[in-house]
């Protein structure tokens, strides 16, 4: 039984991979579709019988089927697992389903990576991997281990789901193959087709055959991949890696993300705060925050109280502010505003200032026509504005801002 | 790294000018409405234009930082919208005055929970109701930067004008 159901199940077993990998679509582990996608391709291979006569009916039915797939937007997380294939990635993914027969497993071999013909030939047949599939290209190459995968080793003992986390790791997106996983786990055994049965027993056969150092060769070749499908990608994804002893479902990472984003957040607010900095906990420097915008927004109010109670014959008495301003010229708030100096060049020191403010005197004659209209207090008020605004001119773009609306 | 802190200083620079400019202007407008309008020692009348000050104060901040931020933008609209929407609720309430009974209680038993400190800081930050937290974060910080701007040339102002 297991030569000659070895090798019938092996070329049927091709077969059908390849009919599956006429399928137009390349990936479609990534969308809700899968699992619903899956029964009727477990139907139909049960009728086509998977011998080499069940290639029209396989081909039809991904053509037909598979489509649907394609559109779904879900499908961007396909580059993930075309990689997969490519880096040989599948074979192992074999062990690490154990549960569903290897018939569903070749077919979802088949369905996941159309594109890559010979690597799926390659992934798709898990009883040959060991014994010859081993010699071939990609595997030999897979076997270069170095530290990590030394270290990956010792987890080869561990139970799967250790194991599914390194996959996880590697590429977060393998959640849906943990579902369909779940999925096929009912479905398999229960089919009865002859060349499922087969497939079953070799899968069975594999899983005795695969020891502890075939799992940690598998494990240790995922840990060897993990870098490869990591990088491919970058260019598409915010790539996370997770350290040693971090969750690493794609939840997790998401959140890890986020928690990231909003400390750093937190960093720059604390920077603005004053008095906030030797603050640690998020929930005192919130209430900080807090408590500063709220006496912010009230020293507007209060501001604004004491604008509004301002006397016009107080604020008029220019003359006055400007010989305060000019006894004692207050550097930092001239600095700020950029208005006062203003005031001092046009009330008293125009030959003065003349040669450091070009720009005021040339924007005065756009303003003239407001000089002549406004009474004398209201003109001090304006010159005031206007020279604040003269000094935006001259330092940015937005002269033309100012112009049509006065 | 220096460019950046430099383009961001030129940034704030450029926003309290610009913030300068037309909170004087808005306010030299309301003075001389003021002047030709009425008396200014009436206590009602004050606390008016204290509120439309702090209104001017805002929209010129708003206006100088322009729509690029959730903030500014959820406070034009505020502000532009402000009589119709006051209008609408003056109608509401006086519609609603009878079910008002009614509707406080179902909000009770609808929000239940005590408002957490970030729900503080979204009634704080304009337009913090629809941000999720990462962005609260970040329009705050835009938010107190700005703020901070406007006081500071608000004082200025207030002490020009005092001394």
């Amino acid at each position: 039984m297991d030569g000659s159901g070895d090798k019938n199940g092996d070329l049927g077993y091709q077969n059908r991979v390849e009919s599956v990998m006429k399928c137009p679509s390349s990936g479609m582990n990534t969308n809700p579709f899968y699992v619903s996608a899956w029964d009727p391709v477990v139907s139909l291979s049960q009728i086509g019988n998977f011998g080499g006569s069940s290639t029209g009916s396989q081909s039809e039915f991904s053509n037909s089927s598979f489509p649907i797939v394609m559109e779904n937007p879900g499908i961007s997380n396909t580059c993930h697992l075309v990689h997969y294939p490519s880096d040989s990635g599948f074979v192992e993914l074999v062990p690490k389903f154990p549960g569903f027969g290897s018939g569903n497993f070749s077919e979802m071999v088949g369905s996941v990576g159309l594109t890559e013909c010979g690597q799926i030939v390659n992934a798709g047949c898990p009883p040959n991997y060991k014994e010859a599939n081993n010699e071939s290209t990609a595997h030999g190459a897979k076997r270069q281990e170095d530290q990590q995968l030394s270290e990956e080793t010792t987890i080869g003992a561990l139970p799967n789901g250790k194991r599914r986390r390194l996959v996880a790791e590697s590429n977060s997106l393998f959640d849906p193959n943990k579902n369909a996983e779940g999925e096929f786990q009912k479905d398999p055994s229960g089919e009865s087709s002859d060349i499922a049965k087969e497939l079953d027993e070799k899968k069975q056969k594999v899983e005795q055959n695969c020891g502890a150092n075939l799992r940690g060769k598998q494990v240790a070749k995922q840990a060897k991949d993990n870098p490869q499908s990591g990088e491919a990608p970058k260019d598409d994804y915010i790539h996370v890696r997770a350290r040693r002893g971090q969750a690493t479902n794609s939840h997790s990472l998401a959140e890890r993300v986020r928690r990231e984003k909003i400390s750093e957040r937190m960093r720059m607010l604390q920077e603005l705060v004053p008095g906030c900095n030797k603050i640690t906990g998020k929930a005192v420097m919130l209430d900080e925050i807090i408590n500063y915008v709220q006496s912010l927004q009230q020293q507007v109010e209060f501001l604004s109280m004491k604008l509004a109670t301002v006397n016009p014959e107080v604020s008029n008495d220019v003359e006055k502010i400007q010989s305060k301003d000019i006894l004692h010229p207050r550097g930092g708030n001239a600095a700020i505003l950029g208005f006062s100096p203003g005031i001092n060049s046009h009330q008293y020191s125009h030959g003065i200032f003349q040669p450091g403010m070009p720009v005021i005197l040339n924007s005065n004659p756009q303003f003239s026509p407001a000089h002549a209209v406004l009474d004398n207090e209201l003109q001090s008020f304006f010159q005031m504005g206007f020279d604040s605004s003269s000094a935006v001119d001259s330092l940015g773009p937005n002269a033309g801002h100012l112009k049509p609306e006065l | 790294m220096t460019s950046k802190h430099v383009r961001a200083t030129r940034h704030t620079k450029f926003i309290k000018n610009r913030f300068a400019s037309r909170f004087l202007r808005s306010h030299l407008r309301m003075k001389r409405s003021d002047r030709f309008g009425g008396s200014q020692s009436n206590e009602g009348v004050r606390k008016r234009s204290t509120h439309r000050i702090k209104i001017a104060a805002y929209a010129s901040m708003a206006l100088a930082v322009g729509p690029s931020r959730t903030w500014s933008r959820a406070l034009l609209f505020k502000l532009r919208n402000r009589a119709r929407l006051q209008g609408v609720l003056r109608k509401r309430c006086l519609v609603s005055k009878k079910n008002k009974k009614k509707r406080v209680v179902r909000n009770k038993v609808i929000i239940s929970r005590e408002p957490s400190r970030t729900d503080t800081l979204r009634k704080l930050v304009p337009g913090g109701d629809s941000m999720d937290i990462c962005c609260l974060l970040e329009e705050t910080a835009h938010y107190i930067k700005c703020l901070a701007t406007q006081v500071k040339v608000m004082q200025t102002i207030a002490d020009q004008l005092l001394l």
